[in-house]
């Protein structure tokens, strides 16, 4: 009787070990899944980090389209019960629309990151707008002390519904000379919004990435016409033997 | 255009232009504000004062700055906002001691009139006098379109 007692138990140990076993993997499955997708738990993963997770840009473009929404001035109100007409299509500069809200958790940092200008590194001509919803779906309070006072904010549901924006935050470049989005997506901080808008910029002029490789060899040295600049593959190999 | 409107006032946009009609925050429960509104063909930065401190120092020569400042109704009946309406400003009303802050190759206009019961000042600053035909006949354009509440 006691042998099969324990055999019995056995055996329900062994189950319930399979199924501790099973829960866990199932699990770390989810998690790994969750991470893929941008929402890994760990809030102080370096942003930088190699990989699949949050580290790199998702493109949110509105599924189904294949082509940017049209650019459109913003019309909406401001913070302190004023009206606000703000150029995109036309103006001299290009315009990158940061679409942000008062309550949503990644947008904290971009505000925090607003707030330092000089820190955005962001080129001389293009000026950033923050656009939220209407005053009826935000906190005024609360974004009245998120924004800092040097950025234009425009509250506009209205401009949402005209760049299809999925959610925030969410970035769209516009070019104002000639009125069109030149690239949009998201991030979980600036440094990956940064880098996105360096792809829209690459995409949108080809010249875009030759401008940056000559600035590089010119803080080098290397001028145009300097001869290691057509030193053939063999010279190199040769002087790199020497 | 795009329409702008708030505090009783609303205008057109011309494409290319920004505006914004508002009124500052009171310091103390008595006080009360008035309406100002701006208008540029280039971009506003967020600070700035009335009558276009923090603007007119970056203005390039084609630019124009427009403000419309509303006084309180103890100026009402004053000689200075004897003139009834809203005006059209013409190439001689503009000069550089018109300036509010006087800045190389800028020239000013202010007017001073009343409509729909409420006193203003027209404020005009150009970039600069080669740019002033069209200039004054962009912003007539935008005064053709203001509508002012009594």
């Amino acid at each position: 009787m006691t042998s099969a007692i324990l055999v019995v138990e056995t055996v329900v140990v062994v189950l319930l070990t399979l199924l501790v076993a099973g829960l866990l993997r199932s699990h770390a499955e989810i998690l790994r899944r969750l991470h893929a997708l941008g929402a890994g738990l760990d809030p102080d993963a370096p942003a930088d980090r190699e990989g699949p997770a949050i580290s790199r840009p998702v493109d949110l473009r509105t599924p189904g389209s294949e082509t940017f929404a049209a650019a459109a001035d913003l019309d909406g109100a401001g913070l302190r019960d004023d009206a606000v007409h703000v150029s995109v299509v036309g103006a001299r500069r290009r315009t990158l629309l940061a679409f942000l809200s008062s309550g949503c958790l990644t947008c904290q940092g971009f505000w925090e990151a607003f707030a330092d200008g000089r820190g955005l590194d962001l080129s001389a001509d293009i000026r950033l707008v923050v656009v939220t919803k209407d005053g009826g779906e935000e906190s005024i309070s609360a974004l009245r002390r998120l924004a800092p006072p040097h950025l234009p904010v425009v509250m506009s549901s209205a401009a949402w519904a005209d760049y299809r924006v999925p959610g925030s935050p969410y970035f769209v470049l516009v070019d104002g000379p000639d009125g069109r989005v030149r690239g949009e997506g998201t991030g979980a901080n600036w440094d990956q919004v940064k880098n996105l808008l360096r792809q829209a910029l690459d995409d949108s002029h080809g010249d875009g990435r030759e401008v940056r490789i000559d600035r590089a060899l010119l803080a080098q040295g290397v001028a145009p016409g300097d001869p290691s600049l057509y030193r053939t593959a063999a010279q190199i190999a040769e002087d790199s033997r020497a | 255009m795009r329409s702008l409107a708030a505090h009783g006032l609303a205008l057109g946009v011309p494409p290319g232009w920004e505006g914004r009609i508002q009124r500052r925050g009171v310091s103390f429960p008595v006080e009360r504000t008035r309406s100002v509104v701006h208008l540029a063909n280039f971009a506003l930065p967020e600070q700035r004062d009335d009558f276009g401190g923090g603007v007119t120092p970056a203005m390039r020569s084609p630019d124009v700055f427009v403000v419309l400042f509303e006084y309180g109704p103890e100026s009402l009946g004053a000689p200075l906002f004897a003139s009834k309406g809203v005006p059209r400003v013409t190439a001689d009303m503009f000069g550089s001691r018109r300036l509010q802050r006087p800045l190389p190759g800028q020239l000013g206009c202010q007017h001073f009139f009343t409509a729909g019961g409420r006193p203003f000042c027209l404020y005009v600053v150009a970039g600069s006098r080669a740019y002033l035909p069209r200039i004054v006949a962009d912003v007539n354009a935008v005064l053709a379109g203001l509508d002012i509440e009594p």
